[in-house]
């Protein structure tokens, strides 16, 4: 379709005290993977929610497929595949029960799309949904989701929950959509957990949204951390003068270097010593708004 | 409608529902066979007659006074209006708090129509349920040696269906109104038990006897379906209350918030 898949104008959800959503002006294309960041109670359901009327706005609006979500959203619904954040499934069910009658409110879907979903992801059907783990109760919220090859998924924290085999399959599932023309517009706390996935990224703020970019740039202006163990105690000073370098903490034998850009310095200082282990640590979202603030100033 | 929701929320409750109408049956077995032992004596109790009316007019000493006070005044209507309450709270309300209507309702299917279909389901329960309520009849009244006509048993059966149907409707309004499991089933079930006071009390107060026009519980044993037979005019004002709260259940989701 000509035009944005998603387009939100103004859309706002005032819960009081300050909560809700507030004013968000959006576009997300046909066939992109936009992500859709920020802490949690940002606005990130509220938004999910918005689009599938399964709340009404306070003012605003919102479009999806060129369709207006309050007066078209039966037909939204039967061309979007969703993920609820907290999913919930009848519990005294059976995955198999469970699919087989959120396919039937669909109209049927294609038995063998459905299959392979649930081969791909090692999804167990035969099981009561109360006796699954939160992994495989996600994996059969993301099989209902995209059963019905959906022109736009909307997945609220698709990641959470899922083991890093099953992630390895949600992301090569999510590149196929993608390159299929399909949208994706999903959810995340962390900018970890989505940059591999997706084109572009919006970040929500208390309901208000701050920054919506290309991942390049959002990534450039993310700060980087590094916990480096070392097989002795190390000299923070030694970090602090380093080009890119923002921040230093040293606790024993581990020391957390926090810096902008190429991570070359710090590897190589690093590598003057014994290193036992290196691990990334999450970003973290405010330190993006504030470096994208100071650097692309309204 | 919506054909797998209502075969879904049947299949929900089959279990709860298969248990309670086989211990209707049995329950309603035991209760005819004491009779022969123990009714005529009961009958001969004096007993004051504000609670003779709580019990249905309490005339032990006949088959179809027993059963009316054992069953029909208070056991029957207990039952159908439980299992009618808790359902159709746990259906819309319950669901929703649970989380699991915001996904259902994410589907291609309209918010009136997925009650509506839920409340058949509901209705479903209830109908099993009065049936079975007519079968324990029929033996309990056998092996209490009869004295009940099947037909004025089945009488019994539908306006207890039928009030069955107009409990679970108020739970539904609610339910579907607010998401609020403990407001629809709380209120509901206070409707029920307000109502039976009502119908038992009023009359017998002066000047307020016609309080028990607003009881549900009036239109479904006001008059004496075990000995009169079917009342036309309490099933149609029975059957619309449930066909308005039914519509007001409807309207009532399509135009809030999901709360989960």
């Amino acid at each position: 379709m000509a035009g944005p898949v998603i387009a939100t104008s103004g859309l706002s959800k005032d819960y009081g005290s300050g909560r809700g959503l507030f004013g968000l002006d959006l576009e997300v294309q046909a066939g992109e993977v936009f992500g859709f960041l920020g802490p949690n109670g940002a606005g990130k359901s509220t938004t999910m929610r918005l689009l599938l009327d399964l709340i009404k706005p306070t003012s605003g609006s919102a479009r999806v497929l060129g369709l207006d979500t309050g007066t078209d959203s039966l037909e939204i619904r039967r061309r979007v595949g969703f993920l609820p954040g907290d999913l919930a499934l009848y519990p005294k069910l059976t995955g198999r029960v469970v699919l087989d009658y959120l396919a039937e409110l669909r109209g049927g879907v294609d038995a063998r799309a459905r299959d392979s979903l649930v081969e791909r992801f090692g999804a167990d059907l035969d099981r009561p949904v109360h006796e699954l783990s939160t992994g495989n109760r996600r994996k059969l919220g993301l099989i209902q989701a995209f059963m019905h090859d959906p022109e736009v998924l909307i997945l609220d924290e698709p990641i959470a929950g899922l083991d890093p085999l099953v992630q390895e399959t949600f992301h090569s599932l999510l590149a196929e959509v993608s390159a299929r023309g399909r949208t994706v517009f999903l959810s995340s706390h962390t900018l970890s957990e989505v940059e591999r996935v997706t084109h572009r990224l919006a970040i929500l703020r208390q309901g208000r949204l701050v920054v919506v970019d290309a991942l390049e740039n959002l990534r450039r202006v993310a700060v980087q951390r590094l916990e480096i163990e070392f097989g002795e105690p190390v000299d923070a000073g030694e970090f602090r003068g380093l080009p890119g370098v923002t921040d230093v903490r040293a606790d024993g034998q581990t020391v957390t270097v926090s810096f902008e850009g190429s991570a070359d310095p710090v590897v190589k200082a690093a590598a003057r010593h014994v290193v036992q282990a290196i691990r990334p640590r999450e970003d973290d979202l405010e330190d993006i708004f504030l470096r994208y603030y100071r650097e692309r100033p309204a | 409608m919506n054909w797998p929701t209502t075969r879904l929320t049947l299949r929900l409750r089959l279990l709860s529902t298969a248990s309670a109408a086989a211990g209707l049956i049995a329950v309603m077995a035991a209760v005819g066979a004491l009779f022969p032992a123990v009714g005529h004596t009961i009958g001969r109790i004096n007993v004051p007659k504000s609670v003779l009316n709580l019990l249905g007019g309490g005339d032990y000493g006949t088959i179809t006074g027993w059963f009316r006070s054992e069953i029909a005044a208070i056991y029957g209507p207990l039952v159908i209006g439980a299992l009618a309450i808790t359902g159709a709270s746990a259906i819309t309300a319950g669901e929703e708090e649970d989380g699991i209507l915001g996904l259902v309702m994410a589907h291609p299917i309209r918010r009136s129509r997925l009650v509506a279909s839920k409340a058949a389901g509901i209705g479903a329960v209830v109908l099993i349920i009065a049936f079975a309520m007519w079968l324990g009849l029929i033996v309990g009244v056998a092996l209490g040696g009869g004295g009940i006509s099947i037909g004025h048993m089945a009488a019994l059966a539908v306006q207890l269906a039928f009030f069955g149907l107009a409990t679970g409707a108020v739970a539904i309004a609610l339910g579907a109104g607010t998401g609020r499991r403990s407001t629809a089933t709380g209120v509901a079930a206070a409707v029920a038990v307000v109502g039976w006071l009502i119908n038992s009390f009023a009359p017998l107060v002066s000047g307020i006897g016609w309080l028990k026009y607003i009881s549900l519980f009036y239109y479904y044993a006001g008059s004496d379906p075990l000995t009169r037979g079917v009342d036309i005019v309490g099933l149609i004002v029975l059957g619309a209350v449930t066909a308005v709260l039914t519509a007001i259940a409807m309207a009532g989701i399509d135009r809030r918030d999901l709360r989960a």
